[in-house]
């Protein structure tokens, strides 16, 4: 008898466990991660489903960041958004002037969470914040680091690669004139963010007026009148002296790297987990190079996405959002992050915990980034971009930088064309939005 | 024995297609039966007669509710979505709708000034052309020996049409491969002799690399097409012609050509439109419209405009822009070319 008593107890506590559960709160969050790194993500939002029980986080991957974007604008013309998106840097003002979102943080102070903004790592706080108020949650976070082949470097009788870009040309064509390795360096897939958007961070370059947009929607381009154009001009002479190869497609630029073809690699720090997987070199990494008349170089800005949340849900669904950002802003999911995918921790408390824990020991290449990110003072020309239609431009820019690689175009002409198509596109943001400051309302 | 051959193909269409053996009537057929084949043939055509006055009793009741099924599919799946890009193209909008102007043509003006969007429409022009001519040549000069292959024909046919089951982004991925300057054999092969082939860089190397690339997916329409239609044409003028001492080729061009007529430029309309709308995904596979728009055609714009830049005016004007390119060329075709082709055999 007190055996029953005690079963039938037992399965009455059952119930009482399994009931709130079965009454999660249930929120879906849109996300581009595929492979290895949407496998992690997974994982993230398992522990977090795990360490409570009064709210459950759907992810549903939706395709690259692109079929991301137009899913949640269908979705959101259809009343049906999703309550978080994972959008790329790119689309911040298009995101930020939409009138569809929440800004993140009232919305986590709104829900009595205390995270610590002003600790998130410079570069990674101004992109993603409009007016020292943090727009949407900064959740994949990189930067483009240089890789390279260290057999080929040391064949060439040098220990790594130079830390500027005239020291490191030297290098490259010795490697090729030494026979090491037919192709220097492989242009990345994403160039005109490593190569041209970066480099003028680093170089404290201006890459367009009113402080690369940060200070208004009149802003426009000026990198025709910058290093860039010069920089463009040395791509265009490695592609010709053979000592740059494209890649192309059908084919990716990293395993042109990893398979030993190309001796370096400019490309994000997130791709740490597909080269410690598929590399068949003994690889290492180390800062972007510099100008040489550019010292100390200044930080690199990022790349990746962030959370934002939609707006048009009930209350009891921002709980649940609010709870899971603040769990994704928590030190430990962030060491966590960094280390299953290569992403840099996107607060100082983060990395102090990385380090503390010795995690750069076995990793070093894994804190270039954030050393790169967060060496010296961001200036107007360090801190990031802010320019509306973002993608359509710098579609444009590398349609013309593509011209110099054909030899349609001279660099300067080239970057002149660029900039005034560009500027077209601006003007085009700015009428739409003219006179339009971003949502402040609260959910 | 000639003439008596002839006599079953004058009615034979396409059914009889996969009846036929050899190349030049070498089976003899007995007189008898093209003589009931000629009765048949007669038959057919008063059936055929019969069914267009066949009414489906009073009223528009019935004849509405068959054709309904089809007017909404076109409701929902062309006039809707038409008007909504015509709707879509004087307005400038932010992509989540939230913020509409009402702008006139700004966004026609804004493309017809944009040397990118001109430069587009030439690329398109070349490549549609390009296109055209050789899928219907390979698909001639294929057309043309099955007719003199004896053996093992249904494998030659079946191997021709195999392109056609392959979907357009793998078959894209399959070229964009095989011409990749750094690891496609056919690359290297161009290379091995000389050719500094690099699609990736060069604007004329990636337009040719698309134009292979589509035209081949494409040949198999043709091809089927093409074989049917010399199946109509008529055995005995190839066996006088024959007599008269002409060469297979000979025939093939004075003979079988121009009675292909018809089907010669219904396949050049149908390329045409394929070119201009179907190829989409073989150009996002193998280019991505790259590199400087060498194979930015039109539709791929379209796309890029819309789903990647969000510029959702632009994109609408474009479409609209395209699709009245594609009924004038469709229209001029056939005010100018129609009268020419005889389509009485």
């Amino acid at each position: 008898m007190g055996r029953k008593v005690a079963f039938i107890a037992a399965l009455f506590g059952a119930l009482a466990l399994a009931g709130p559960a079965q009454a999660r709160v249930e929120v879906q969050w849109w996300h581009a991660m595929s492979g290895v790194l949407g496998d992690r993500l997974n994982e993230l939002v398992e522990k977090f489903n795990t360490s409570q029980d009064k709210y459950r986080v759907v992810a549903v991957a939706k395709g690259n960041y692109d079929e991301v974007t137009n899913g949640v604008i269908a979705a959101y013309r259809a009343k049906r958004p999703p309550e978080m998106v994972q959008i790329a840097e790119r689309g911040y003002m298009t995101m930020l002037l939409s009138g569809a979102l929440v800004p993140v943080q009232d919305l986590v102070e709104q829900k009595g969470y205390k995270i610590d903004f002003s600790d998130f790592i410079k570069p990674v706080a101004s992109f993603w914040s409009y007016k020292g108020r943090m727009s949407a949650m900064p959740f994949n976070s990189s930067t483009p680091i240089f890789w390279y082949n260290k057999d080929h470097f040391q064949k060439a009788g040098f220990d790594k690669p130079a830390d500027t870009w005239q020291e490191l040309e030297k290098q490259l064509y010795a490697i090729k004139s030494k026979g090491i390795s037919e192709c220097g360096t492989v242009l990345p897939g994403d160039f005109y963010w490593s190569l041209l958007e970066n480099y003028s961070a680093i170089n404290n370059q201006p890459y367009g007026t009113l402080a690369n947009g940060f200070d208004g929607l009149g802003t426009e381009f000026v990198y025709n009148k910058t290093k860039v154009v010069s920089q463009v001009a040395r791509l265009k002479k490695w592609l010709d002296d053979g000592v740059m190869q494209i890649a192309g497609q059908g084919f990716s630029p990293e395993q042109l790297f990893t398979s030993g073809r190309c001796s370096t690699f400019v490309n994000s720090t997130a791709s740490h987990g597909n080269i410690e997987r598929n590399a068949t070199i003994s690889w290492s990494a180390t800062f972007l190079p510099h100008e040489s008349d550019i010292n100390p170089p200044l930080n690199s800005t990022i790349g990746g996405g962030a959370i934002w949340v939609m707006k048009g849900h009930t209350p009891e669904r921002y709980e649940a959002v609010a709870a899971f950002l603040d769990f994704v802003a928590q030190p430990e999911t962030q060491v966590w992050w960094h280390g299953a995918t290569g992403y840099v921790p996107a607060t100082n408390r983060a990395y102090a915990l990385a380090r503390e824990r010795g995690y750069y020991k076995d990793h070093p290449t894994r804190e270039i980034a954030v050393l790169q990110l967060s060496r010296g003072t961001p200036n107007e020309n360090s801190r990031g971009f802010r320019f509306g239609n973002f993608v359509q431009t710098m579609l444009a820019q590398r349609q013309e930088v593509e011209a110099v690689f054909a030899g349609q175009k001279q660099p300067q002409q080239a970057m002149d064309d660029a900039v005034k198509r560009g500027n077209e596109i601006l003007r085009q943001f700015e009428k739409l939005n003219a006179g339009k400051t971003p949502e402040t309302e609260r959910p | 024995m000639t003439l008596r051959l002839s006599i079953p193909w004058r009615d034979a269409r396409a059914p009889m297609l996969l009846r036929r053996h050899g190349g030049g009537g070498s089976e003899a057929v007995p007189a008898a039966t093209a003589g009931s084949s000629r009765r048949s043939g007669k038959t057919r055509r008063r059936e055929e007669a019969g069914l267009k006055r066949a009414n489906f009793g009073d009223g528009p009741g019935l004849p509405t509710l068959l054709l309904l099924p089809q007017l909404l599919i076109l409701l929902f799946f062309f006039f809707i979505p038409s008007l909504r890009a015509l709707m879509q193209s004087v307005l400038l909008s932010d992509p989540f709708g939230n913020n509409v102007q009402f702008v006139w043509f700004d966004n026609f003006k804004a493309l017809l000034a944009s040397s990118d969007y001109r430069q587009s429409i030439a690329v398109t022009f070349w490549f549609t052309v390009a296109q055209n001519v050789l899928t219907l040549g390979s698909a001639l000069v294929l057309a043309f020996a099955t007719d003199r292959i004896v053996r093992g024909r249904s494998a030659y046919r079946t191997i021709i049409l195999l392109p056609y089951a392959i979907a357009p982004a793998i078959a894209g991925i399959l070229w964009a491969f095989l011409f990749n300057p750094a690891v496609g054999p056919l690359a290297q092969l161009l290379h091995h002799f000389g050719i500094a082939w690099d699609p990736n860089l060069n604007p004329t190397d990636a337009l040719i690399l698309v134009t292979l690339a589509a035209s081949w997916k494409h040949i198999c329409y043709d091809y089927i097409f093409l074989v049917v239609g010399l199946l109509a044409v008529p055995v005995s003028l190839m066996e006088a012609a024959a007599v008269d001492g002409a060469g297979p080729i000979r025939r093939f061009v004075s003979i079988a050509l121009p009675m292909l007529g018809p089907t010669i430029f219904f396949l050049t309309v149908m390329n045409f439109i394929y070119g201009f709308f179907e190829t989409f995904a073989i150009i996002d596979a193998v280019t991505k419209g790259g590199p400087a728009g060498a194979t930015n055609i039109l539709v791929y714009k379209v796309f890029v405009d819309g789903f990647v830049n969000l510029d959702l005016g632009s994109s609408a004007a474009q479409s609209v822009l395209l699709m009245s390119f594609a009924l004038l060329c469709t229209l001029l075709q056939f005010r100018y070319f129609d009268r020419k082709v005889n389509y009485g055999v």
